[in-house]
This record gives C-alpha cells, structure tokens and sequence, in this order.
C-alpha cells in the first residue's frame, strides 16, 4: 500500500485518500453540495432568529410597501380596466367640442350599434329666489344613458320621472354635496340658465363620471332637452358633445381600433377625440401610475436604507459565527461551502421577510378600497396581485444580495487559523473580487429592475443616480470624517479626546454609521421638505394681483355688458376679457400627434382640448422669449405665440406648424414667438395665443377676470350672487374654491406622502438603532477596559455623545444639501410645483432625527456602561 | 489492517520559515524549521509563549501557508495548493482536537462529529458519528447541544469528530488546557489511547510537562527553531 491508497481503519469506514483536492470532494458534485450546505444552514439557524429582527423588519417594510402600493394602484386599474364599458360609458365614444355632430358623423356613428348622446359644461345653479348659487358640472344625457353599468338615485325613478318634464319644469338630480351647498332637500328647485329644475332625487352613482374628466363642482345630472331649454347651449359655449357607442356582442381591441381607424379616415376633420372602453379614464390612470411610481420609489429607497441595515446585520452575525466558520474549515469545508451555507441562512431569513412584506402588501388594496372611495370614482378591483408582489419580492432578495454578499464574501475567507489566535475578519478588506463584481452585477440589476418597471423611466434613473451618489459621497463623507479626527490635535478634554479616538480607531463603525444615518436623515428631510411644500402651497396665500373671478362662457353678443356691469358692480376691480375657443393639437409639423413622441413631462399639452385664444398684443402676465409679435393689423398667414417651457418639451421652436381642431376645423399656424408664462400668477393663461386673423369670424366666447384686491369675502359673494342673476348663462368660478378644490387633492397626496414617510421613517430609525447596537457591542469590551483603568461613567457617556454628535454633525450637512436637492427635483420636476428650501423645515427634522437616533444610541450606552468588568475581562 | 508497512515520513518538513504580518509589525514566526515525524509517533512540541509551537501545528495541519521550505503531509506536498484543495485534503488525513473544543454550538454531539464525514461526502456520517461517540463513552449524551454538556464531555466530543474520519494525523493544541485536572487527565488517556489504538500520528502542544513527557518524542521550540535535537523515533504502534 502507498499512501495514495485507502487506509481503512478498525471500523473499516475511512475515506480513500487518493490526493489532495481529491475527486470526491463535495466541491465536485454541486447538488449534493447545496444539499448538504441547506442542511448545515438549517442547523445552524436552530439558534432562533433574534439577531435578525431589523434585518426581517427593514425587508419586510420595504416589500411590503412596494407590494401594497402597486397592488392598490393595479387594483384601481384592474377596477377600470374591469369597469372600462361603464366607465366609458360605451365600447367607444366619441367627444367633441363647442359642437354637435353632424348628421353624416351621426349616421356613421349609429350604424356601429346603440348610440348614447350626452353633453357636459360648466354653469351656474342658483335657488330660484337667486339667494344663493353654486357651480356645477352639468350632464345633459338622453334617454339610452346609461348603456352600461346602473344610474343609481335615491329614491329610485324611471328616467322620464327623473329627468321628464311637468308643467314647464325639469327633473335633474344631484350628489348631496350640491343639496349641502345651496342647503336644499330633494324636491327643491333650481334655476339653471333660464329653465328652472326640480331636485326630484339624490344622485348615488354616476357609472361613467370618471371618464368626464375632474370634477370642479357637483355634478348636476339632467336630459338632453332639459339642457336645451336652460338656453346655455350658444354656438361658442364650452359644451363637451359626446356620443357613446354600445357595440353588439363583445369587441375586440382589434375591432375598436379599426373604427376608430375608419372614423379618422372618413372624417378627418371631425376633430373628435376618440377612446375606447380599453382606455376609458386615461388621465385617472395616468395619475394612478405617476403617484403609484413616486411611493414605489420611496418604498424602495426604504428597502435601500434597510438594505445597510440588511448589511449590518449580516456582517453583526457572521462575526459572531467566526470560529463556526473557521471550525468548518478545519474540518475540511471548503470556502465556497461556508459562503453557501451563510449565504442560504441570509436568504431563508430574508424569505421570512419577504414573506411578511407579501402578506402585509397583499392587504393593503383590501384595507384601502375604504379608505380611497371618496377619493377615486372608480370601484377598485380588490385582490391579489401576484406580479406586484412579485416584484416587490424580486426587490426584496435582489436588496437582500446586493448588501449581504460582500460581508458574505468576507466570512468565506475567514482562515481556520482564527480557531487559534485572535485574528479574522480584516474589516477594510474587500472580499475576493468574484464577490465584489457579484455584488456590483446585483446592485445593477437592481437598478435596472427599477428604472425597467418604472412607467416614466427618466425619473427613475433620477432616482438611481441619486441612491449611488448618496453612496458614494457618504462613503467619502466616512472616510473624511475619520481623516480629520485623525489628524485633530490633541484635546485636553479627556471625553473629547475619547471621542475623537473612537471615530478614527481601527475597526470604528463611523464608516456603517454614517452610511445609516447619512441615508435615513437624506431622505428624512426629502419628505419632509416635500411635505413641508405641499402644506405651504395649501396654506399659501394667493400669488398678488391674483383675480378674485374667472367669468366663462361669456357670449360675445353680451361681452360688452358684462364688462360693464362688473365695473360698475366693483368699480375698483380691474376687469380683463379674452376671447375663448377650445381646441385639441391634432399635428406638429405636419406629422399626427398621436405618432409623435414627446417626454411625460410635456404631454399634457397634447392629451384632450385646450383652451386658445387670439390677441393683438401681447397678454399682460407674458414676456416675449423669443421671436416677434405681430402687427396689430396683421393679416398674412395663421400665426401662433406658444409658451416657450412647453414649446421646449414638446421640442417646438420659432418656425414649426402647429395644427390645431377647432369646432371641426383643422387650422394649421407658424409659431412666429415664444412666451415666458407665469402659470403661478393665476392671471389669464394659455399655452397657444394666435394672430386674430386665425380664428375670423368664428363663433367663441369670453373669458373674463376680475381682480380686485380690496374685496371682503362678502364682497365675493355678493358679486356672484349679482352676475349669476344677471348673466344666468355665465359660468363664475371663485378662484378661493377652485383653490380649495386643488388643495383638498394635494392635501390627500401629502396624507399618502406623510405614510410613506412613515415607513421610511421606521426603516431609518431600525437600521440606525441596529447599526447602534452593533456599535454597542464592541463598545462593552472598551468601556470594561477603560473602566479598570479609572475611567467614569459620566466620562465615558460624555465621550460617546460627543462621538455620535460629531458624526450626527457631519452627516447632517449632507443630508440637508441631499435631501433639498432631492426634495427640490420631486416637487419641481414631477409635481410641477413651486418649490423652496424650508431651512426650518429641513433643519427641524434633522435635529429631531439625530436627537432620536443619539438618544437610541446613548440609551443603549448606558446600560452597556453599567456592564460589570469581571465577567467580561474573564472572556477576553 | 493489512497492507505494506509505511517507510515514508507522515510529516516531512523543510527548512520551513513564515512571516506573519507585514512592514513593521512583522513577526518571523519560524525560521527554518525541518520536522520528520513517523507514522504512529506521538510527538510533545513543547515552549514558551510565542515560541512558534502553535504556527508550526498550523502548518502541519494545512492551515497556515509557509513561506519558504516544503511541506509534505502523508505523502502529499501541501505547498502551492488551494485553500479548498488543502481543506478537503485535511478532512481526510488530519484530525485536530483544539483547547477550546470549537464544537458547532447549533448542532448535537452526535451532528458535531458527524460534520467532517458528511463534509468528505461519506455513505453513513451518523452511524459513523455514533460509533465514534460510543467509541469516547459518550452514546447516552448523543442529542445533547454543546452548551448542555461538560468541559470534559465537550473535548470528548471533539476527540470523536477528530478521530471519525479516520485521520493518519491526529494534532492537539492544549487539549486539556481548559479543563480541571482530572478531566485532562481522562482526556489525555483517551487522547493517547485511541492514538494508539488507531496507530495513528499523535503531535500535540502543550505546556503541561506531565503530558508532554507521555509523548514518546519531545520537540521544544524556541524563537521559532526547534532546539532541542530531534528524540528517538518512537512508534507507539506499527501497523501490523
């Protein structure tokens, strides 16, 4: 026998011991080694979970808000998608404006099945003693509606008892918000242009209302001759004419596409937007996705910031199971075995996690069905999502990965010689580089997972760009804060000096430390500042020389006496009138809109109608950016003055055609000049401003302002009440309720940011606390030292407030400027609001965040200063 | 066991020397150490703190790399190989019994000595981990956690998962270093007596003198050389 040969022992199972790196080893057959790496894990794992409880949360959260934010969001567009017919109000519909169809658009329409006509505008009800009057959003129908879905009153009435008319009057029916207005009861009358209505029931559900658009006012349902009789209906009106279709048996997408197809080739003018049931709230859905987005991305910077906790966690844990690791290697484990085995533990753990997350997400559209009924008309469809989480659970373990590989990579080389000296883990070493490209490859898959799902990928990318530069900068942030307490000179404050040292001192945990807080406070102040701007733009003032009205629907054979009388009714006001016309972009420069791409940020300006207008001169509240404006008797060819913000989004410039629908027409204009237009002065305001040989002889309407500054709230009311008397057909909105209206929508995007906030919060505060209490435990081992060497507990207190201070100080400088940066971008960029830096908002919240977190970290200090030194110095 | 008596050296070191650490604070651990230890012997490395005695047992198990000089373990030379190649070689032919035991706390006595077996892929690590642990008076205490046994008990479980996979080497580093004096008495006496029974190679470390001179070859090492000159070879069993 050579050695090379079987040594079988006495009880005859030895193992061939044929070389080194012998064939049989495990490494050689990769299932029997995962096989027996899972079971290895397990074992280990019978120890209990109690180390892993901020590791489990962090997970848990951040999944869980990522699955419950796009459940809820798929569930309300499951819900339209689901309601599409009903919501629509058809298979397909048909809208125009300030028009009624033509008898040709008419046979075309009906010969595709049932057709439902309805009409939807602005106006103002009043009691009939005209004591009192509000805005409502008004709907004509006829006697089809609705064609899916119930119109449900209470009490329940045939449509003719509804809507019929008895002896000269018509029946309509409103919510209980127009009854709590002008403090009537069903039955009461109304008087809405010169017809006078009956109240004769409460409307309940209106099941197309969430594809008219957002509603300004209560709605004020009625039949199509009611609206007729009001004498509203004047050629220029803003009336919304739609016809809604009920196509016989189930179509297709592809059947609704080809009529939509064919009815832009045969009436090319029509000027008609056209959607169909599979698109049946767009704009409803487009803020669905766009809010849904902003709280997955905050979501997922919670499962980031959680991911350091994730890190701290790992790395707490497998320091403690050094001489596991290293007994294994000295029993013949091989390095890419104990990365296995941990690496199966951190996986099992983040499982739970996930599996926590996935649950608490899963409820969430159940528990916010409730909660968003008021605020959303759309019935959501409530249940499980399985892709949402999915995702989210897909974040969960790629975050999981991308923080704990590294440490893990680390435990892989801890030597067996660690069983016999003091030795391990090197912490500022990397890993082997398979570890850190694996790391780096997750790190990116992440990435590229968010910016994928995300539905405006630019954001997205914003987002990721800002995660890595916090990164990065408060790795440096570290570094520099160690760099300078070791180059400090010596203090004579021994506390100072204690504190100075433990910041810079090998192994210090001021790099972990300032990565946590450094996250945790940036994107604290980041919803708190946006928090904060959203509060300030509804408790804000109204911008100066803002108008007190918007008159609309002024007709031009009356325009001249409602100025006069506004005058003469606010003799101090300053009244200011502008021709009114609705069109819809249907072509830049020739090419159709619809195959035109242009950047979310501009879309807005070529989704539904617009409101235009003509001027001779340039409009008061505009600056001229670019090009020139034209002669007060200009008469060559149509031109258009476009705002120079939107123009630069949509990629217009000085030179370019701009087709726009106007009452069927297709005019076709040359942008001559650019606009600097101040949305923000609330002034008189359009995107499009043509020469007025444009629109030459076109039926319009006005639109008035009146501003007047000194006007008591009663002045208000009284004003309204006189022109709603006078001018019946005028539609008046008081720029206060229009404003209240908006605030009330940014006050519930600020309850959902406040929320996210929250989970953010916890997020940071968990891995901070856990960060702290890693810290803590190596601090017992120096306290116990220092301890026996004279050291008090006030000294040492004092040293380790003094430590965290000066991090906390650091850090918190670049959390202010992150964070505004951050808060800057979202309320700016996406929300499109004015922003500003709220020093005491921002400063606030950090000062409250690190008293938290030093109180955390100083709590725990405490009772490890109360440690007693014999049993520790016994194990050291 | 049948089979041609081995005429090879089981540990065969050359002029070995290790640095550990660098720049200023490097440490010259072993300096030119040349070892040869025959199958069976029991061999007592003996010196003072610091003297290299640990490393040179780190080396002999495949633990620690050298920087200069060769290393032959049963046969095979260990320089220049993987980390994983020198593991999965040192779960086979190198058992190592530590002061502090080192048992998986999470894991039984009887999953602990079961652990290098199923790490070498063996057919029955269990049955092979209760006969071993039966083998060190242990079979009633084979469910039992680390934590719920005694200091002795441990290092007898220690004993068992190092002697389990049948090693040629048998290495320990103050194995009664821990414990009272009459439990490292009984530890010793095991130590030895399975050593014997096995004919395996005994090499331990120890500054107990006592049991230092029940190895049959003392070496003492100084400032990382062996000083004294090698003893008699003494094999404490020749396979037959």
């Amino acid at each position: 026998m050579t050695v090379e040969d079987a040594s079988p022992g006495p009880s005859g199972h030895a193992i061939p011991v044929d070389s080194v790196g012998a064939s049989r080893d495990i490494s050689a057959s990769w299932p029997r080694t995962l096989k027996l790496a899972f079971r290895f894990s397990l074992r280990e794992m019978r120890g209990g979970l109690s180390g892993f409880l901020i590791f489990i949360t962090c997970i848990g959260l951040g999944v869980a808000a990522i699955g419950g934010v796009n459940s809820v969001a798929r569930s309300i567009t499951a819900g339209v998608a689901e309601e599409g017919q009903a919501l629509l109000g058809g298979d397909i519909r048909f809208e125009l404006n300030q028009r009624l169809a033509t008898d040709a658009e008419l046979a075309f329409l009906t010969g595709f099945g049932t057709l439902a006509e309805s009409a939807n505008m602005r106006s103002m009800a009043r009691l009939e003693d005209g004591s009192d009057q509000t805005l409502v959003e008004a709907k004509a129908v006829d006697a089809a509606y609705p064609l899916y879905g119930d119109l449900v009153t209470e009490p329940a009435l045939s449509r003719e008892d509804l809507f019929g008319e008895r002896n000269g009057i018509f029946g309509a029916a409103a919510p209980d918000l127009l009854f709590e207005r002008l403090g009537i009861q069903p039955g009461a009358r109304i008087k809405l242009g010169t017809a006078t209505f009956e109240l004769r029931a409460k409307l309940v559900t209106e099941p197309d209302a969430a594809s008219d658009g957002f509603g300004f006012a209560p709605r004020l349902l009625l039949s199509l001759d009611g609206l007729t009789a009001s004498g509203l209906v004047q050629p220029g009106s803003l009336v919304e004419h739609a016809y809604k279709i009920r196509l016989d048996g189930e179509p297709t997408e592809a059947q609704l596409k080809e009529i939509r197809d064919l009815a832009s080739a045969e009436f090319p003018q029509a000027g008609w937007s056209i959607r169909t049931r599979l698109n049946a709230a767009p704009a409803l859905s487009a803020n669905i996705e766009r809010f849904s987005q902003f709280l997955t991305l905050v979501g997922l910077t919670a499962l980031v910031v959680g991911g350091v906790g994730v890190a701290n966690a790992v790395r707490a844990y497998l320091e403690s199971k050094r001489g596991v690791i290293a007994t294994f290697k000295s029993l013949g484990a091989s390095g890419g075995f104990v990365f296995a085995v941990y690496l199966i533990q951190m996986l099992v753990i983040a499982g739970i996690g996930i599996v926590v997350g996935l649950v608490l997400g899963a409820l969430m559209p159940f528990a916010a069905t409730a909660a968003l009924a008021s605020v959303i008309p759309v019935p959501a469809q409530v249940g499980i999502y399985p892709s949402a989480l999915a995702m989210a659970a897909l974040f969960g373990v790629l975050v999981t990965l991308a923080f704990a590989l590294l440490p893990l990579g680390r435990a892989r080389d801890v030597p067996a010689t660690a069983l016999f000296r003091e030795m391990g883990f090197e912490a500022a070493a990397l890993p082997r580089r398979v570890y850190v490209l694996g790391s780096a490859a997750i790190g990116a898959a992440l990435a590229a997972l968010a910016i994928w799902s995300a539905g405006d990928q630019r954001i997205a990318t914003v987002f990721v760009g800002g995660v890595i530069f916090s990164f990065v900068v408060l790795r440096y942030v570290g570094v520099a804060v160690q760099w300078l307490a070791r180059k400090s000179p010596r203090v004579r404050s021994v506390a100072l000096r204690l504190a100075i040292g433990n910041i810079h001192r090998p192994g210090a945990l001021t790099p972990s430390v300032v990565l946590s807080l450094g996250l945790g406070l940036t994107l604290l102040v980041t919803l708190a500042l946006i928090d904060g701007n959203l509060r300030r733009q509804i408790a804000g003032t109204l911008p100066e020389r803002a108008p007190n009205f918007f008159f609309v629907d002024i007709q031009s054979t009356e325009a001249d006496d409602f100025a006069a009388f506004v005058a003469a009714e606010a003799p101090d006001g300053k009244v200011v009138r502008v021709p009114m016309l609705r069109g819809r972009i249907v072509e830049l420069n020739g090419i159709d809109v619809q195959k035109v791409q242009v950047p979310p940020e501009g879309a807005w300006v070529l989704r539904g109608d617009r409101g235009i207008t003509y001027a001779k001169r340039l409009p008061e509240s505009s600056t001229l950016a670019a090009g020139q404006w034209w002669p007060e008797d200009y008469a060559g060819e149509p031109l258009v003055s476009f705002a120079a913000q939107e123009a630069g989004e949509i990629g217009l410039k000085i030179g370019d055609t701009v087709t726009v629908n106007v009452l069927g027409r297709d005019i076709t204009a040359k942008i001559a000049n650019l606009r600097n237009v101040e949305w923000e002065s609330m002034s008189i305001n359009f995107v499009m401003v043509f020469s007025p040989n444009t629109f030459a002889g076109a039926p319009h309407s006005w639109l008035a302002t009146l501003t007047t500054p000194q006007a008591s709230t009663a002045d208000e009311v009284r004003l309204l009440n006189a022109v709603t008397r006078t001018f019946p057909a005028v539609t008046t909105v008081r720029v206060k309720d229009a404003l209240d209206v908006v605030n009330r929508i940014v006050e519930q995007l600020g309850t959902a940011i406040r929320a996210a906030a929250s989970v953010a919060l916890i997020a940071s505060v968990l891995v901070l606390s856990g960060a702290l209490a890693a810290g803590n435990r190596a601090r017992i081992h120096d306290a116990v030292v220092l301890k026996t060497l004279g050291a008090t507990r006030k000294t040492l207190i004092a040293a380790f407030s003094l430590e965290y201070a000066l991090i906390g100080l650091a850090t918190a400088i670049f959390a202010l400027f992150a964070g505004g940066v951050a808060a800057w971008y979202v309320v700016s960029q996406i929300m499109r609001l004015p922003s500003s830096f709220l020093p005491e908002v921002a400063v606030a919240t950090v000062v409250a965040a690190l008293v938290l977190t030093v109180g955390f970290g100083l709590a725990g200090t405490w009772r490890v200063l109360g440690h007693k030194a014999a049993p520790v110095l016994r194990n050291l | 066991m049948t089979g041609p008596v081995i005429e090879l050296p089981v540990i065969e070191l050359k002029d070995v020397s290790l640095t550990l650490g660098q720049g200023a604070s490097a440490v010259h651990v072993l300096k030119g150490v040349s070892l040869e230890v025959a199958q069976g012997e029991a061999t007592g490395i003996v010196g003072p703190s610091g003297s290299g005695k640990s490393t040179l047992l780190m080396v002999l198990a495949g633990l620690e790399r050298v920087d200069a000089g060769t290393v032959r373990i049963a046969g095979k030379l260990l320089n220049g190989k993987s980390e994983d190649e020198v593991a999965a070689f040192r779960g086979r032919n190198v058992g190592i019994v530590f002061q502090s035991f080192h048992l998986i706390p999470n894991m039984t006595a009887l999953e602990n000595v079961a652990v290098p077996l199923e790490l070498a892929g063996h057919a029955d690590p269990f049955g092979v981990a209760a006969r071993e642990l039966a083998a060190v008076g242990l079979s009633e205490r084979t469910t039992h956690y680390p934590g719920e046994l005694s200091g002795g008990e441990q290092q007898r479980v220690a004993i068992a998962r190092a002697l389990a996979p049948e090693p040629r080497i048998l290495i320990a580093d103050e194995p009664t270093g821990n414990l009272d004096q009459a439990t490292g008495r009984q530890i010793a006496d095991l130590l030895f007596a399975k050593a014997k029974e096995r004919g395996m190679t005994l090499v331990l470390v120890t500054h107990d003198p006592a049991l230092a001179t029940r190895c049959a070859r003392q070496v003492s090492m100084r400032s990382g050389r062996i000083e004294a000159a090698p003893g008699t070879a003494h094999q404490l069993a020749v396979p037959a």
